[in-house]
């Protein structure tokens, strides 16, 4: 928990590798080959180095901290004041950039095999997606969490766009226009933290924060309402959700898996950081825990109003980054770590379901439940698929939705808050009312209008089938071994609980 | 935005979200009058004279240099996310019958409309802007400016040349160069952090000020590796200066800060400079082939 290293090798490769892959991959433009050597190298490099990599800090620009008795250390587990930028790699980060770096693989192989010329500033974008999530999931530090958060937001308005169609354009014009109000709400927080405490650095801040000075607490009661802001617009929960499902929807299949994965990261960091600095503050968890259950509900009706196989998932999606709030918000170690487990689970399953959508998109219908049918047929594999995602999401065991949500339901019950348990409830049967309805229309229902001579796509690649059947083992190796995920969350959450200036 | 999506509740709730953010913000800022805690900046500002004399140059490109990287990429995917709303990097899946993307027009400008004076006043302006430009970048660390600022004037050369000139301008930088000076100067940047990871470990360590293992600040603990004296020579000694201060004469040096402002503007000129060309003549790949 004390790691004293403060310049561990691996941090500055998780962004400076997907800095470089992303400025050669753009200038390679259309150059096929190149593109694919330079992408499949460079996350394999990002998941060795996840694997590889020890647990400590880094200081960026090698400045040491100031002791409070005077002289500087390099010493990070020593109480010191931080000169430099600050990124921590613990469990929570191996576990969350090992799996984001696996997704980042995964989807350049599609995007690779699935798409035709001029991929390379596309796949650049994916790149940049997984260096905005490995900053925010590392960084200790509120200046930093901000250009995070602001870079990240333009990425996926620029993966978004890719697709070039008039409703990703409308989606990401949006999406851009009001993400800058939760980079603006964060760069406001940060003012006001530094103005009270004078660090950035939130461990520091947290130690200088002036929590008994009765004439600054409305200056942090404003703090904390902007931060609040900047998470929900970052993480599209309500009332921000359309815009966060429109993004979602709007993007191909393949690339939502990684911007879904970026907003669960966000979640998690921005939402641990709230709770690290304002965990203390009266009614703190009280307005994190309705903006959760808004959203749950909120999500899970408009995803059963959806007619589009992809609209369901982008309102799933939103629906389910709630649970994963809720569990933040309870506060408890409990809470957090099913709130933790439920984003990992979720970023797993619900991109079996994208990868799934992605083979239905191959039959060159769409993905509406109106207009495509009997795809069970034709390709059977990906329809088992699809139900073993849907089952994962809806929280039947065995899959890996089950032991997060009965960790969360459980928690809300030791919280002293039974009807929190309900409404998770109701989200896990109204998920699998809203999926199974689309997979019936897709997939079982016959296909009612076979129309001669019709343009039938391109066929599924095994690499598909290769990525979906990974995917489909983890969801069910976290289903039967939960204790194999939660041994990487119990000290991120042990920490914020009882020791929150420690990252 | 359409004006008729604020009407009515909407726009109730707008002005109330507003109001209410705007009291929040004033009264934490009158709370804040007087009360603001120093924290960790007396530090960097003790440490300043042993580096850059603008002093701002090293609080952006030294102490935080890895958050201005990060906001040098800002500027270079806000490039890249532009260009592609106009057309380039937009993709199509194999086989699949997609929505045509959406098209774009470039802008008509009227070169030959121009006054003949105002045409041979543009060339001597353009010259002395990128001179003007260039004499920011090299001040970066000792003046106010720096690569930021030098890649913005030299865009703005750029942009005067395309209205008095149009495409054939005198500085006539093509899509292709610009997209490339864009990512070299980010890697160039991103890069500079290397001498310092390979011998302290230390992303982005400035080697060539060496503050903390040259022995120059005393009560140091915990430092594995120094600086080899051949890297000193390379990063540091061009640009080592005599301050005299009321506190005493410091042997300055700004290290790799003036080098990491070379890469810092490179990447805006190319930024500024491709959002400038391709929102003005548009971008097709068919025009890049045919080069």
């Amino acid at each position: 928990m004390n790691e004293s290293i403060s310049n561990l090798w691996s941090i500055p490769l998780f962004i400076i590798i997907p800095i470089l892959a992303a400025i050669l991959l753009n200038v390679l433009y259309s150059r096929k080959r190149a593109i694919s050597v330079t992408a499949v190298v460079s996350s394999l490099a990002l998941i060795v180095v996840s694997v590889l990599s020890p647990f400590g800090f880094h200081w960026f620009t090698g400045q040491p901290a100031v002791l409070p008795t005077g002289g500087y250390t390099y010493r990070a587990d020593l109480l010191g004041w931080n000169l430099a930028l600050e990124y921590y790699y613990g469990p929570l980060q191996q576990i969350a950039i090992f799996l984001a770096s696996v997704l980042l693989l995964f989807v350049v192989l599609i995007a690779i095999n699935s798409l035709k010329k001029n991929t390379g500033t596309y796949i650049s974008l994916l790149f940049l997606t997984f260096m905005s999530a490995a900053i925010v999931i590392m960084v200790n530090d509120f200046y930093h969490l901000w250009i995070g958060v602001e870079i990240g937001s333009l990425i996926v308005a620029g993966v978004v766009l890719a697709t070039g169609e008039a409703v990703s354009q409308k989606a990401a014009l949006k999406y851009t226009f009001f993400s800058a109000l939760s980079g603006a709400g964060l760069a406001i927080a940060l003012a006001l933290i530094l103005g009270v405490t004078g660090y950035a650095n939130i461990s520091d801040a947290i130690i200088a924060m002036p929590l008994n000075d009765a004439s600054l607490a409305s200056v942090l009661y404003v703090a904390f309402g902007f931060t609040v802001l900047s998470w929900i617009y970052a993480g599209g929960l309500a009332p921000i959700h359309p815009l966060k499902a429109d993004v979602y929807g709007s993007a191909f299949p393949h690339a939502t898996i990684l911007l879904q994965t970026q907003s669960k990261l966000m979640l998690v960091a921005i939402g641990l950081v709230i709770l690290r600095l304002f965990g203390t503050l009266p009614f703190a968890k009280e307005v994190m825990l309705s903006v959760s259950v808004l959203t749950m509900m909120i999500g899970v009706v408009m995803a059963m109003l959806q007619t589009d196989f992809r609209w369901t998932l982008a309102y799933l999606i939103v629906s389910h980054s709630g649970l994963v709030t809720l569990g933040i918000s309870l506060g408890t170690v409990q809470g957090i770590i099913g709130g933790l487990f439920q984003a990992v689970n979720d970023v797993v399953y619900m991109s079996v379901l994208l990868l799934a959508c992605e083979g239905i998109y191959y039959f060159g219908r769409g993905t509406s439940i109106k207009t495509v049918s009997g795809i069970a047929k034709r390709a059977p594999w990906l329809a088992v698929a699809a139900i073993i995602g849907a089952f994962a999401a809806s929280g039947v065991p065995p899959f890996n939705g089950f032991q997060s949500e009965i960790i969360l339901i459980q928690a809300s019950l030791n919280y002293g808050m039974p009807e929190l348990a309900i409404v998770v409830l109701m989200v896990s049967v109204t998920t699998f009312i809203a999926l199974f309805k689309g997979i019936y229309n897709i997939f079982l229902r016959p296909d009612d209008a076979p129309q001669a001579g019709e343009k039938q796509g391109m066929p599924v690649p095994r690499m598909l089938y290769v990525c979906l059947a990974a995917l489909i083992f983890i969801t069910i190796l976290f289903g039967v071994y939960p204790q194999l995920a939660i041994n990487f969350l119990n000290e991120a959450a042990l920490k914020v609980v009882y020791i929150p200036w420690v990252p | 935005m359409e004006s008729k999506a604020l009407k009515g509740s909407r726009g109730i709730i707008a002005v109330i979200a507003l109001m209410i953010i705007f009291v929040g913000v004033s009264t934490s800022l009158l709370q804040l009058n007087g009360n603001v805690a120093r924290g960790i900046s007396p530090e960097y500002n003790a440490l300043a004279p042993y580096e850059a004399p603008n002093n701002l140059a090293s609080w952006v490109y030294d102490y935080r240099g890895f958050d201005t990287l990060i906001e040098t990429g800002v500027i270079y995917v806000g490039a890249l996310v532009s260009v592609l709303a106009i057309g380039r990097g937009i993709v199509r899946t194999k086989g699949v019958a997609e929505e045509a993307p959406v098209a774009q027009s470039s802008m008509d400008f009227h070169v030959s409309s121009l006054n003949v004076i105002l045409k041979y006043f543009g060339i001597p302006v353009i010259i002395l802007i990128v001179a003007y430009s260039l004499l920011v970048l090299t001040g970066a660390a000792t003046s106010g400016g720096g690569g930021f600022q030098c890649g913005v004037i030299f865009s703005s050369a750029f942009l005067l040349g395309m209205i008095f000139y149009g495409k054939k301008n005198p500085l006539n930088l093509s899509k292709k160069f610009l997209i490339g000076i864009g990512g070299f100067g980010w890697a160039l940047y991103a890069l500079l952090g290397l001498p310092g990871y390979l011998v302290t470990g230390y992303w982005q360590y400035n080697v060539g000020a060496d503050l903390w293992s040259s022995g120059l600040i005393s009560g140091v603990s915990g430092m594995s590796a120094v600086v080899p004296d051949i890297m000193r020579q390379i990063f540091g000694d061009p640009f080592r200066i005599l301050l005299v201060l009321s506190d005493g004469t410091y042997a300055s040096t700004a290290g790799i800060v003036p080098l990491i402002n070379i890469g810092e503007a490179f990447n805006v000129i190319g930024a500024i400079g491709l959002i400038f060309l391709v929102f003005a003549y548009g971008y097709t790949d068919e025009e890049g082939k045919s080069k």
